[in-house]
């Protein structure tokens, strides 16, 4: 993996990458407003569950009002994430944050697709009053997105959080 | 106005101090930061989209501006906190740094526009709460909340690319720069 990420860090396009001062904080910056779409549609969401706001509409309505944020914000994320990876692949792939940020990440999406294709089915009507079990799952979710943000940040700070579990 | 004595002293503050030592406070407070500040931004967003009567103008606005309230405020607190730790353990150098001041002031002009919003515009909130677009003065406070909140982020990040490092060199250190002896 880290030849991979010497090799591609090598290569014509991480170069013009890097020697594009303005364009990492510029992608770093789209990153993080991206983030706050992504973490306050399911903040929404997990918050409607328990019983927060928005407890006048339907769950199904409410999740059809974030979705398309969600995901467009995430999809973004994924661009932006992606440019930044090719820019500094040693950095990111010495990060032990930036491997268990992305498997929190593919937990994170497929638990938002899962919800996306059963949430119609399920008895989202104005007055539900959800049940313990979907309450902890709500909880988990906004437990799970903390912690993808806490872990993104943690690339700059691998080393002072995981001290000897850092990659290099 | 003179501000260094106070930046001085809340570097050389003892809990300054134990923030540069500690090896995981500095990282936790700052994603701490991020996650509070990113909270901020998305619960003003809805406030502001809808207000441009983004998706729609269904909802009340009266009951969702009272329901997100507590959490903008909420999270607002947290990264007040947060950000006046992380300015100490490098306070000198936040002090010199344009962004920096650039964000404070962005901060000072978003809250001045949801000052006038709230004590002006937002008494009128009853007679256009839904089903009808908010007033010009409601929609121009909306889209100067959102360039306001997204400019603190920029400046923000900012910060981080342009602080450099503060430390000077301990004149006893001496620099030998000759080729090494193989």
């Amino acid at each position: 993996m880290h030849d991979f990420a010497e090799w591609l860090g090598s290569t014509p396009l991480s170069v013009a990458i890097q020697s594009r001062l303005w364009l990492t904080p510029t992608l770093q910056t789209i990153h993080i407003l991206m983030i706050g779409v992504v973490f306050v549609s399911m903040l929404s969401v997990a918050l409607r569950v328990l019983g927060q706001v928005r407890t006048e509409e339907p769950l199904t309505e409410v999740w059809h009002r974030f979705a398309p944020w969600f995901w467009t914000a995430l999809g973004v994320m994924a661009g932006t994430g992606l440019i930044l990876t090719i820019g500094e692949p040693v950095r990111e792939v010495s990060a032990l944050s930036f491997w268990i940020k992305m498997t929190l990440i593919v937990v994170g999406v497929a638990s938002a697709l899962y919800f996306g294709r059963t949430v119609g089915t399920a008895a989202a009507t104005v007055s539900s009053v959800y049940s313990g079990r979907a309450r902890v799952v709500a909880v988990m979710t906004i437990v799970l997105w903390v912690a993808i943000m806490f872990l993104g940040r943690w690339i700059a700070y691998d080393v002072e959080i995981w001290e000897s579990w850092h990659l290099a | 106005m003179d501000l260094t004595p106070l930046v001085e002293a809340a570097q050389n503050s003892a809990l300054s101090e134990w923030m540069r030592t500690s090896l995981k406070a500095v990282a936790i407070i700052n994603a701490l930061h991020v996650l509070a500040i990113v909270t901020v931004f998305g619960t003003i967003l809805i406030v502001d989209l809808r207000l441009l009567g983004i998706p729609n103008v269904r909802r009340s606005f009266t009951r969702m501006h009272h329901e997100l309230l507590r959490w903008t405020w909420g999270a607002f607190g947290i990264s007040a906190i947060t950000g006046v730790l992380l300015f100490m353990v490098n306070a000198v150098t936040y002090h010199r740094n344009t962004a920096f001041w650039l964000k404070m002031a962005t901060i000072v002009l978003a809250g001045i526009n949801m000052l006038v919003f709230e004590l002006m515009t937002a008494k009128s909130a009853p007679s256009w709460d839904k089903g009808v677009i908010p007033p010009n003065a409601a929609r121009l406070a909306g889209a100067l909340s959102i360039v306001l909140w997204v400019a603190v982020i920029v400046f923000g990040r900012w910060i981080g690319f342009t602080k450099g490092y503060d430390f000077t060199i301990p004149e006893e250190v001496q620099f030998d720069f000759s080729a090494p002896a193989q």
